[in-house]
């Protein structure tokens, strides 16, 4: 009893104590440069080391804090915060399709300064460069690249599919030997990765993201991609569960065996790899199909900005923290111990990169052809009308035609009227 | 009739107070958002008068969403209020270990939806899940095929609400006196007559109660379809807290979102004065 009551005092005492160190920490200036990303999953001792390398170099001390790994729930957490002018980080994550957004909201710092949009464009590849910069000028910087990939097994199908036709062709060959095999899977998820899905089959039919200041939706070539999406699931080259499938379903449906093609990001590939994957060694990676040759992918991946609202003293190291965390040996280290893409194209060269994941040196053709989805403050707007149309387009809700001239009028209204 | 004390309102100021801050204040700040032009990554911020309200009566994807919400309610209510009583009944009839049956019957109840809702997103998986591997037919994609999908969201809130109404409507049937059903049986009357001339009359106050609780939360659902399907495929299953969700929390457009949530907010309080006004008061719920 004495015992309960003695450590229910201490533990008062002891909430009391944290309640006046995060108080007094509050009031006082803070010296650490505070840095929020998402998990990046595995050993997190690679990741710590090169924070300690920077400590040790510069003397500023960082604290790393983790965000939530789910996009959407990232991006609410930043509208809520930056909005509220939030001082208590320097250092940020953000999606490639939130800088725009972001920058014209006036929550992440203008780094042109530091890292020139020139200077991105000639020594990072292309889209990641187009990615960073926003009305002219740098508001991040890139930290690691994903982008689509077509995955096969190399035992069914030995030569990769260039063009829609050949992958086709590969689908009903392999199916002559076992009828049960699935064909294409991808991501028809209401969700973000449709919208990718959708923007590499437009743009595998000469489609682009823009005609003029209006995205360009109603177009043959975007009738004929979605349409075309929408054809995979009737003809039966794509099983109809990609309607709920995102990346990790595809992912398992993959390979579980019983697919012969599928789209996924470059992620997947260590989880084909792992000891007791019943496709190990049989999975063979390469650029997407066009309509003629190779369809360019949608780059995703993460950038690091810098909050405005960050304390002024803290700036200048915060960014050396993101000049150190996007340089080249970090983006080696990221690649080879995280499998992330570089965003620089000499890290593709880089010969310990070369050595220790060879599989990532041969993304540097996709990557450098990979194109950025539109780059606009609309954006989650604009998301939002796709995600819905293009659902209703892939699930057969409504043709292609239709579902395209809405998302077109619904987008040119979100463009317009708030511009 | 006694005068009542001023201090009585000193008693009540600390509720009222409470309530005035966590309940009025936020629905007045929601209404005033509403009225404006608000979307946080533009700054922008303006009075817009009815604007937005006259947006709301144009917009398709706001129909939808409220037949959407509008069918799921009806469906899922209808059928757990069937279901629920059957349950009532055999527990109320139950003489051993009945205890041990009303916590057994609770379970689904008492998991935090996002996390039942996870699972039957697993188990409804085509490639792997355990439903499609029981049916005859395989490979139906219930959550990505318009029309089962809202109905895989409709069996989820039933598997996880009918144990409430169940335990309402067996605390109902206890409320029935015994001698009732003595008397009728000693005018012989059968088994269906006793029902339906004595247990259903008599649980009208419970069922009025039950019904008003699960229409009110049917009509506000957003945790278990959002975690099933997220409102797709096509917005087939968006409902109209899943839509201002997203306005709100996604575009950050706080102003239509607002909208959005009064507009809600209002078919909500118009649907319960309604019921209580005819139905409830019939059955004595409100008087």
């Amino acid at each position: 009893m004495a015992g309960a009551r003695f450590s229910r005092r201490a533990l008062l005492a002891a909430t009391a104590a944290t309640a006046t160190t995060s108080c007094r920490r509050g009031a006082r200036a803070r010296d650490a440069v505070v840095f929020k990303h998402q998990p990046l999953w595995g050993d997190p001792a690679p990741f710590h080391a090169m924070v300690a390398d920077f400590e040790r170099a510069t003397g500023v001390r960082v604290i790393t804090e983790v965000l939530p790994n789910a996009s959407d729930a990232l991006h609410q957490y930043l509208l809520t915060t930056l909005e509220g002018n939030v001082a208590d980080f320097d250092v940020l994550v953000v999606d490639v399709v939130w800088v725009a957004e972001l920058a014209r909201a006036g929550w992440i710092a203008d780094l042109s300064h530091a890292f020139p949009p020139e200077t991105l464009r000639r020594e990072l590849v292309p889209a990641a460069a187009e990615s960073a910069v926003a009305f002219g000028r740098t508001y991040a910087a890139p930290w690691y690249v994903d982008v689509g990939l077509l995955y096969r097994r190399t035992d069914l199908v030995p030569e990769p599919p260039r063009t829609y036709a050949e992958l086709e062709s590969a689908i009903h060959a392999a199916r002559r030997v076992s009828p049960e095999l699935h064909g294409l899977v991808w991501q028809g998820r209401q969700y973000e990765g449709l919208v990718c899905n959708a923007y590499e089959a437009i743009w595998g039919h000469g489609g682009e993201s823009f005609a003029g200041d209006r995205l360009a939706l109603d177009t043959d070539a975007a009738r004929r991609g979605v349409g075309y999406l929408r054809g995979l699931i009737e003809q039966r080259l794509s099983p109809s569960t990609v309607l709920s499938a995102g990346e990790e379903e595809s992912r398992r449906a993959f390979q579980s065996g019983r697919t012969v093609f599928m789209r996924n990001w470059p992620y997947a590939w260590t989880e084909m790899e792992k000891p007791g994957s019943p496709v190990r060694g049989r999975v063979g990676i390469s650029a997407l199909p066009g309509e003629r040759g190779p369809a360019p992918s949608v780059l995703g991946g993460w950038q690091l900005a810098i909050n405005e609202h960050s304390p002024p003293a803290l700036r200048e190291r915060a960014v050396a923290l993101v000049a150190h965390l996007t340089s080249l040996e970090a983006n080696v280290t990221m690649a080879v111990h995280y499998a992330r893409n570089p965003t620089r194209a000499a890290a593709y060269e880089d010969a310990r990169l070369k050595a220790e994941s060879p599989y990532i040196a041969s993304l540097l053709p996709v990557v450098t052809a990979a194109r950025a989805r539109p780059q606009t403050p609309y954006y989650p707007m604009l998301s939002e009308v796709l995600q819905s149309e293009l659902s209703a387009a892939v699930s057969g809700v409504r043709s292609p035609a239709e579902a395209l001239s809405r998302a077109q009028r619904l987008a040119d209204h979100v463009m317009g009227a708030r511009g | 009739m006694k005068e009542r004390p001023a201090h009585g309102y000193l008693f009540v100021a600390p509720s009222a107070a409470v309530l005035f801050f966590v309940a009025l204040c936020p629905i007045a700040f929601a209404v005033w958002l509403s009225l404006r032009r608000f979307i946080l990554v533009f700054h922008d911020d303006a009075f817009v008068g009815l604007a937005n309200y006259r947006f709301l009566l144009r917009d398709a994807r706001f129909f939808s969403a409220l037949g959407n919400t509008v069918y799921f309610t009806v469906v899922s209510l209808a059928i757990e209020l069937v279901l629920g009583l059957a349950i009532a009944l055999l527990l109320d009839r139950a003489t051993r270990g009945r205890g041990l049956l009303r916590a057994a019957v609770l379970v689904p109840w008492a998991i935090p939806t996002v996390v039942s809702g996870r699972m039957w997103a697993w188990m409804l998986n085509p490639d792997y899940g355990l439903i499609p591997r029981l049916l005859p037919v395989h490979d139906v994609d219930f959550l990505g095929t318009p029309g089962y999908a809202m109905h895989a969201a409709i069996l989820v809130d039933i598997w996880k609400s009918t144990p409430f109404v169940a335990l309402l409507l067996l605390a109902g049937l206890a409320g029935i006196p015994d001698e009732l059903y003595r008397a009728a049986r000693v005018d012989g009357a059968s088994p269906r007559r006793t029902f339906f001339a004595i247990t259903l009359p008599l649980l009208g106050p419970s069922l009025a109660v039950t019904v008003l609780f699960r229409a009110l939360d049917a009509l506000r659902v957003f945790d278990a379809i959002f975690v099933l399907t997220g409102g797709g495929p096509a917005n087939t299953t968006e409902t109209l807290s899943i839509y201002a969700y997203k306005t709100m929390m996604r575009t950050g457009d706080f102003g239509y979102g607002s909208t959005l949530a009064v507009a809600t907010f209002a078919i909500v309080v118009l649907v319960s004065t309604v019921y209580l006004r005819t139905i409830g008061r019939s059955a004595g719920v409100a008087r």
